[in-house]
């Protein structure tokens, strides 16, 4: 008979009768695990350097556990050597020595006081790791392809056994320390799947060789943590269903498969199922690729074993997940950055409150952050690695104010929402009839940016809920603000798009949003003026519609302003279009069918164009001497105070609203 | 005002030769930095030899992103040709990599070279330009041999500070 943990009964709940699949139970290894939910392992860069746990990282994983209804909670992979040659992120965890227990009984204590189950997960990074050491260890020394990581080692025979036998000790430590499921990562790059890869490991002894003994060592890992965990705690691995590392000799997807069925010979109580490497030139988890594209994956997973399997990627939304468990593709929905984006996603479907999910916008800011040894942060969800903060805590507003917000983008409703939760009687203004500002264009961009919305119709929820007036179609004026007289007044109106010199009633020159919303003719022949994020986007949007597109930009690169996990792909796209960017450029002159561009060192060529699209933005200075002169409590946020990214305003909004 | 082109491409190109011959004086100008402070019982044929080898570790790293198996070994090893000849093109020379005749090889011919000019006025012995030149090649194939797990090898045939007209370099595959 399993065990179970925690009582959980989600009979009554709306959630568990629109996705009955989601919310039913499982038996993972002798244990019964309530619903199909899991918060899967996620560094966060908030631990202390030298690897303890500290009260950020404890009230992050609360929340997390908090939101997976009585699900499998993971926290973040431990690295196990004392010399640190594991170690992937400057806050990961440690578990090299029993002084960490401690700590991680913290963490499984956060997450049993939330009725979850609480996962512990042994992370060596391997290839990827070193990050606080010159050199790091590997199966075979193969040189990195990206210079930002650390040169590898080759491991004795010896030194692979005593990673091992660190492996079994971490998994004790974490035993001891309380938690109910133990994982071992051998994905993305880290140690494990360096001894899987035939990419990396080129070794001759019993670790190496054909599949079975690059096998071996993930065996022993298995196999001892197995032994130290008992039958009462199960033990699962993650592993690659395709490494996507073809262009330099790594797996074949059959060979992926033997190393589940030999994960699964060696113990396993269940898989983890993920795909791609840190180094793969394919993209994965953008949102250039589509909800659900992946999931095959894990239904040829299901063919090759027996034990359930677990899935995290591009799936967003609660019934592909759902469909995909009742087809018997997939047992467990895992999530990673949808659970960073809003920790209480799942106990929101649970509770029939699907239009409160602040939704992730897979933009893979979090990760950039990571891999620059920053703490996590969210590009949408401003709380986020602050949990622990109460400054970052909405609390009811000492003095109640009439506060009058003027732009419905996404600046201007996130500071509505949260000053309306606070107290504040907010009236919010927009000069359009629908809400979303400038979101309502960029979102018209290709490669998945229509997703970007999904903040849009959460923060609207939000208002309509916590009692935001709206005002659309309403232009604020300088009469309106004397009629109203409010007591404060937030100006999130937007940037405003410069003037080029001599484009003056020249008809060939228009706006990145008239553009974009399809009210602006455009010619065959097009120079997009900036060249950063929605230079890019606008450019990719003509692009597809078989226009010749070129862009010229102040910035030394185009993206500049986009997170480098992303920007990439953004390379690819304009090359695959045949977008050519002049960067460190300016328009010097507007001719008939043509443009003069100037380079930053004073070398002139022309470009002919038939339109030129202005992309770049300014800040917006409108209504602010106005609201000034009446002696009106005054904040300009989002790109009315600096023209930014949907980021930006969205965490501006936020702060000021809990600041009235 | 109007563009004049002419004058455009003149002035970038002036700058860009510039810009080339630099490569070549600074590297010359570095070698008698480290002969001086190496003292006089260094070899200067073992200094320059050994920052070749620096200077090629350091440029495989940068190919490693570049260059991919997915196409396969042939198509691979003509890549690796054309980033080698780019090398000498960046420089100020002519090259370009051919498709040998036995499957496997890569020929790559430079028939302008800036080394021996700018070596001349430093008083560098030419045979020291040559095996410089071929130290560097074949240090830049170390890491890309370990990486994808193959064994290329290149040697140098002919070169132009041997007085030969040319370089020709083969690059290939070593059983």
């Amino acid at each position: 008979m399993a065990k179970v943990l925690f009582e959980w009964d989600y009979s009554s709940y709306p959630g568990a009768k629109a996705y009955p699949n989601l919310f039913k139970p499982i038996q993972l290894g002798n244990i019964t695990v309530p619903n199909r939910i899991k918060y899967a392992a996620t560094e966060d860069n908030l631990n202390d350097h030298n690897g303890f746990i500290t009260d950020a990282d404890v009230a992050y994983m609360r929340s997390r556990a908090e939101g997976v209804v009585g699900g499998l909670c993971f926290m973040q992979g431990v690295y196990m050597d004392e010399a640190r040659k594991g170690q992937g992120y400057v806050g990961q965890a440690a578990c090299w020595d029993d002084k960490y227990v401690e700590g991680l009984k913290r963490i499984a204590d956060a997450i049993h006081g939330e009725k979850a189950i609480a996962g512990f997960q042994l992370m060596d990074c391997g290839r990827v790791g070193a990050v606080e050491v010159e050199s790091g260890h590997a199966p075979s020394t193969v040189p990195q392809r990206l210079r930002i990581f650390k040169p590898m080692y080759e491991m004795t025979n010896a030194e692979v056994k005593e990673m091992v036998r660190q492996h079994v000790e971490a998994a004790k430590r974490g035993v001891d320390a309380g938690f109910d499921v133990m994982e071992i990562s051998g994905i993305v790059g880290y140690l494990i799947s360096n001894f899987l890869s035939s990419y990396t490991n080129r070794r001759t002894d019993e670790y190496g060789g054909d599949i079975r003994g690059r096998c071996q060592s993930m065996v022993e890992i298995i196999q001892g943590v197995k032994e130290v965990c008992g039958p009462d705690i199960p033990v699962g691995i993650r592993l690659c269903s395709e490494e996507l590392l073809n262009d330099v000799k790594g797996n074949t997807p059959e060979e992926s498969m033997e190393t589940y069925k030999i994960a699964e010979e060696a113990g396993a109580d269940y898989i983890s199922c993920t795909l791609g490497w840190q180094e793969s030139i394919f993209p994965v988890i953008s949102r250039d690729i589509p909800q659900g594209n992946w999931l095959y994956l894990a239904k040829r997973a299901k063919e090759n074993v027996k034990i359930p399997i677990q899935m995290a990627y591009r799936l967003f939304t609660p019934d592909k997940p759902d469909k995909a468990i009742a087809d018997g593709e997939l047992d467990f929905w895992e999530m990673c950055r949808s659970m960073i984006a809003d920790p209480l996603m799942p106990k929101k479907v649970l509770e029939g409150r699907e239009d409160e999910i602040r939704h992730c916008v897979a933009c893979n800011l979090c990760l950039a952050r990571l891999f620059r040894d920053a703490p996590m942060t969210c590009y949408i969800n401003p709380r986020c690695a602050h949990e622990h903060d109460d400054n970052f805590t909405p609390k009811p507003a000492e003095d109640e104010k009439e506060i009058m917000i003027v732009g419905a983008g996404p600046s201007g409703m996130e500071c509505a929402y949260v000053a309306a939760q606070r107290g504040h009687e907010v009236h919010i203004y927009d000069k359009r009839s629908e809400v979303g500002g400038t979101l309502l264009e960029a979102s018209q961009a290709p490669y998945g940016d229509e997703e970007l919305m999904t903040c849009v119709n959460y923060q609207k929820t939000m208002c309509e809920k916590a009692g935001v007036e709206f005002h659309l179609g309403e232009e604020v004026t300088e009469q309106l603000i004397a009629d109203e007289m409010p007591d404060t007044v937030v100006l999130a109106t937007g940037p405003v798009y410069p003037e080029l010199e001599g484009s003056a009633d020249n008809d060939k020159v228009v706006n990145v949003l008239d553009v974009l919303s399809g009210r602006a003719d455009v010619g065959d022949t097009v120079v997009i003026y900036g060249n950063r994020k929605p230079g890019i986007g606008v450019a990719l949007f003509l692009a597809k519609q078989g226009k010749k597109v070129t862009i010229v930009g102040k910035e030394k690169t185009a993206g500049f302003d986009v997170n480098p996990s992303f920007k990439w792909r953004y390379m690819i796209y304009l090359k695959q279009n045949g977008v050519m960017a002049y960067n460190d450029c300016d328009i010097e002159e507007i001719n008939d069918g043509e443009i003069i561009v100037k380079t930053y060192d004073g070398y002139r060529f022309p470009i002919k164009c038939d339109t030129v699209v202005v992309s770049e933005r300014e800040a917006n200075e409108s209504l602010k001497k106005i609201v000034q002169a009446e002696g009106i409590e005054l904040f300009v946020i989002g790109d009315a105070l600096v023209p930014r990214n949907l980021s930006s305003a969205v965490h501006d909004g936020y702060r000021i609203g809990l600041r009235i | 005002m109007p563009v004049n082109a002419e004058k455009e491409i003149t002035k970038l190109w002036r700058n860009l030769h510039n810009a080339q011959s630099e490569i070549c004086k600074t590297f010359y100008r570095w070698r008698e930095v480290a002969i001086e402070v190496a003292g006089p019982d260094a070899k200067p044929m073992d200094i320059a030899l050994k920052a070749a080898e620096m200077m090629g570790k350091d440029i495989g790293k940068n190919f490693l992103p570049r260059l991919n198996w997915l196409k396969g070994e042939e198509a691979f090893m003509m890549n690796l040709g054309r980033a080698l000849a780019g090398i000498w093109v960046t420089e100020g020379g002519t090259a370009i990599a051919e498709k040998g005749e036995n499957p496997g090889e890569i020929f790559i011919r430079c028939t302008r070279c800036p080394w021996p000019t700018a070596a001349k006025e430093f008083g560098v012995p030419m045979e020291e330009v040559a095996l410089t030149r071929e130290r560097l090649f074949q240090t830049i194939l170390e890491d890309v041999n370990v990486f994808f797990n193959i064994n290329l090898n290149i040697e140098m045939l002919k070169a132009i500070p041997r007085g030969e007209g040319e370089y020709l370099l083969k690059l290939y595959k070593e059983n």
